[in-house]
């Protein structure tokens, strides 16, 4: 069983089944939320002081900053979510776990591109 | 660092997502359902001191949540010990900074 184990961390060839895919989505999520956290600030302070506070044109590269940023909140709330569940054990089955963190991604994704076509 | 660490920090970071989850869903629940709100009804409700103290209470667990989670994020990933001082200084002054800034914005536009 030990022979079997890689030598080399291989990013081509390790495993990453779809529950891990949402686990380092949250912690990447949680990364450029905290490191955007100046914008938010920001825009909570626009949102109170100034009048007219986000009256501005999205151009193309907004549209993209706007897409990452709601995805990034959503990604970590449903993660997050589903991180909280698993810590009292629910969904803690493979198939309930899988199927969850297949929603996360979606769900986070769906947000995400809501955000580019609401405003 | 040690106010901060070990289990203290699982419980607080645990806690603190739960009180975000509360008002996300609060707001979330009030965009829904609630008359169609804008800007300027946000900033009535937000001049109220008890709505100052939620949004208080809110930015607390967000930086708090910040913190712990960054500094997992670090842990992980910045192996030599001066480098991970400084890159945990910078963190932890930046999230000050940027907390004060939310205390003051919440602060001053109740009064």
């Amino acid at each position: 069983m030990s022979s079997e184990r890689p030598l080399f961390l291989n990013f081509a060839r390790l495993r990453f089944p779809v529950g891990a895919v949402a686990s380092i989505g949250h912690r990447i999520s949680g990364v450029l939320l905290f490191l955007t956290l100046p914008f938010w600030v920001w825009a909570l302070e626009r949102s109170l002081r100034s009048e007219r506070p986000f009256d501005w044109h999205i151009g193309p590269l907004a549209r993209v900053a706007l897409f990452l940023l709601a995805w990034a909140a959503a990604h970590h709330l449903f993660a997050g979510i589903r991180h909280l569940l698993s810590d009292v054990d629910i969904g803690s089955s493979l198939r309930a776990s899988r199927a969850s963190a297949w929603a996360a991604l979606i769900g986070a994704l769906a947000v995400g591109l809501a955000a580019l076509v609401l405003p | 660092m040690r106010l901060l660490s070990g289990q203290r920090a699982f419980v607080l970071q645990r806690l603190s997502a739960l009180v975000l989850l509360a008002g996300v869903a609060a707001a979330t629940l009030r965009l829904a359902f609630g008359a169609p709100a804008g800007l300027a009804e946000f900033r009535a409700w937000a001049a109220q001191p008890l709505a100052a103290a939620v949004l208080l209470l809110l930015a607390g667990a967000l930086f708090l949540h910040a913190w712990v989670g960054v500094r997992d994020v670090v842990l992980d990933y910045v192996h030599p010990l001066p480098l991970r001082t400084a890159v945990l200084l910078l963190v932890a002054g930046a999230l000050v900074l940027l907390g004060g800034w939310t205390a003051v914005i919440v602060v001053t536009h109740a009064l």
